[in-house]
């Protein structure tokens, strides 16, 4: 259930680090900001009267990826394109910067932004018994709602034009842009899309704890970084396994360990050192050759 | 000569006056000061070549002026124990910012983890003088080595890995350091290790103001001589590394690994011995801390202090040894110089980094090419 959250920040890394060759460290700020955008979108959407949660939830969905997304395009812009070309110290750095940048504009500009917020509850609740386990509705739209998000970005991946142009700038932007590809719109699009899909786990995220606040971007920006790197940077199944490996992780440790819940996240990062110990380019490996 | 040491003294007032003003229009009439002063150098190349030659022909005559200011600058923040504190902090980031500095700007090897080694130092610190009842001068001694040890633990990944794969074992180090110290209960959980003992030199205790002169100094002072002996050790010693053999050795596996290996310099050991060393002076400045506030707490090591650490080095100049003095001395005071700004000051620092990354990716004092005669 938090490996699909994982999994989406996940791809959203792996994307840009595809087009630009640079880690996007403000990216789990972006994930909270899209969870805000949602419950700003919820709590308008509510004054105006709009009764049907499903209804609702789709908007907030709709509203919270196009706001975030361009949100994230700004940032890449601003922000990381200018150091693209400069050191992976630079880009981290600047984009680190950029992450407290956010944080703080949320505590400060954002209503009471310092307090936990609590997110309203939209799905379904109660649940059903399937062999001894406990599975409620809540958690099977959650699932749900990721699947979709990963087909459809699948979709656009492999099977459109754009996504195309996407996987050749990810391969060589030079020889994409030979090929007529248009670089900066490309690299634009794929920001789009990496911040959209941060957008909805954002959401998500709020569905499932019930309550989001402004540091939640920290913790969620390390766990998808460690998950895109466990699948290798730059693939975007990798990306997914990573996640759902990460959170699978934690549970088990929580479950599985006494006072696993307090150290489930030194499990967690300590599974991920020795990974990367064992294979440096993650399971399905970044495609790099090395050059002198 | 003399224009070195009015050089010098000009600097050194305009800081005592921008540390000191009250009032807002006293605090621009100073920057208003700097920024002139900045702005004549920039645009008068005369000046500046005058400046320049006169600070290379007389480096001993300005090493000496500016240590002096250095020793002379607690006598005159003396009314404000505050500002002497921020002083005393801003050289603790000298000398963590020294050991980042070799291993990030002149080794290249990826460090997010200063927090977590300036952490075990202070730790250490603690444990050694409220549990085991060691005198604070040995803790103070011992906690570096710690960090050192350690730091062992990180050898394999920084061999494995580079990049930002190595970036993210380090940050996984942070988190998992964080997480335990909050948790455990010999480090006693999110309370951390309260009511360490001070230092004591000749039954002199830390914590009572020094009467220096005739001069009564707040007792922040003790700290500060202290802070400064340490940063101008550090500083020292790395300028000596980063000028000898294994300086040059560092920068070339930073640069290509490939290549430095082609020539004869061992990576395995260079990084290692990089790495090492670094994390002996983060675990100093990290041990000095714990004594100086006599408290250490998870949150005061957590990764945003990583963060810190690393735009003191990034702001002064990557691999540039004054770089990193300039970048702490400006970016430790600043944001409480703007606490006026309270609630915003944590935003205009991240806004001022990425600017200056944008604008001055070199930093502000950048490295100079390595000259032999």
């Amino acid at each position: 259930m938090l490996g699909v959250m994982y999994a989406l920040i996940a791809v959203g890394f792996t994307l840009f680090f595809g087009v630009l060759d640079v880690i996007h460290f403000s990216h789990g700020d972006i994930f909270m900001l899209g969870a805000f955008a949602g419950l700003t979108a919820l709590a308008g959407l509510g004054a105006a009267g709009l009764g049907a949660p499903a209804v609702a939830l789709a908007l907030a969905f709709a509203g919270s990826i196009l706001v975030v997304g361009l949100l994230g395009v700004l940032a890449e812009r601003m922000c990381v394109r200018p150091l693209a070309r400069s050191s992976p110290l630079m880009t981290l750095l600047a984009t680190l910067s950029l992450g407290l940048v956010i944080r703080e504009a949320v505590l400060i500009f954002y209503p009471r932004g310092a307090d936990p917020k609590p997110f309203p509850q939209l799905l379904p609740a109660g649940g059903f018994e399937l062999g001894g386990v406990a599975i409620r509705y809540e958690n099977l739209a959650i699932l749900a709602i990721a699947l979709l998000a990963m087909v459809t970005v699948d979709l656009l991946i492999n099977h459109t034009r754009m996504g195309a142009a996407i996987r050749a700038v990810a391969q060589d932007p030079e020889a994409a842009q030979m090929m007529g590809v248009n670089l900066d719109g490309t690299v634009d699009l794929t920001f789009f899309i990496g911040s959209g899909l941060a957008a909805i786990a954002g959401i998500l995220s709020g569905l499932y704890y019930s309550e989001i606040h402004f540091v939640m971007g920290v913790s969620g920006g390390v766990i998808g970084f460690s998950a895109a790197a466990i699948g290798g940077l730059g693939n975007v199944y990798g990306a997914i396994l990573g996640g759902l490996l990460f959170g699978m992780v934690q549970t088990l440790s929580a479950a599985l360990i006494p006072r696993g819940s307090e150290f489930r996240d030194v499990v967690a990062f300590a599974v991920v050192m020795l990974f990367l110990i064992v294979r440096p380019s993650g399971i399905l490996g970044e495609k790099r050759v090395e050059r002198v | 000569m003399i224009l070195v040491l009015l050089t010098e003294t000009l600097i050194a007032s305009l800081v005592v006056a921008a540390l000191l003003a009250e009032r807002p229009a006293s605090l621009a009439a100073t920057g208003l000061a700097g920024a002139t002063g900045l702005v004549a150098v920039g645009l008068v190349p005369a000046l500046r070549a005058a400046l320049g030659r006169a600070f290379a022909r007389h480096r001993a005559t300005a090493l000496t002026g500016g240590a002096f200011a250095a020793l002379l600058l607690p006598y005159f923040l003396r009314g404000s124990p505050y500002w002497t504190f921020v002083a005393t902090m801003a050289l603790m980031y000298v000398t963590i910012g020294q050991g980042l500095n070799l291993q990030i700007g002149t080794a290249g090897v990826i460090n997010l983890a200063g927090a977590a080694f300036a952490g075990l130092g202070g730790y250490t610190v603690g444990l050694l003088t409220t549990a085991a009842g060691c005198p604070s001068w040995l803790a103070l001694l011992a906690g570096p080595w710690v960090a050192v040890v350690l730091g062992a633990l990180l050898f394999v990944p920084i061999l494995k890995t580079r990049g930002h794969y190595l970036a993210l074992v380090t940050i996984a180090f942070v988190f998992i350091f964080n997480t335990l110290m909050n948790n455990l209960e010999f480090t006693g959980g999110p309370q951390g290790i309260k009511n360490i003992p001070t230092l004591r030199i000749l039954g002199h205790a830390f914590t009572t103001p020094p009467t220096v002169l005739g001069v009564r100094l707040p007792a922040h002072a003790n700290f500060y001589f202290l802070a400064l002996l340490m940063a101008a050790l550090t500083t020292w010693t790395v300028r000596r590394l980063h000028d000898s053999w294994l300086g040059l050795a560092l920068n070339t596996l930073r640069d290509d690994e490939i290549a430095a290996r082609c020539c004869g310099v061992s990576v395995t050991q260079g990084k290692l011995v990089a790495f090492s060393i670094g994390n002996f002076f983060i675990g100093l400045g990290g041990s000095f801390y714990a004594l100086m506030v006599g408290f250490v707490s998870p949150p005061d090591f957590d990764f945003g202090y990583s963060l810190v650490m690393l735009s003191v080095i990034i702001i002064g100049g990557v691999d540039s040894i004054a770089g990193v003095v300039l970048g702490a001395c400006l970016l430790v005071p600043l944001p409480e110089r703007f606490r006026v700004l309270h609630e915003y000051r944590l935003l205009l620092y991240g806004v001022v980094i990425v600017l200056t990354l944008l604008y001055r990716p070199r930093g502000l004092w950048p490295v100079s090419v390595r000259r032999y005669r």
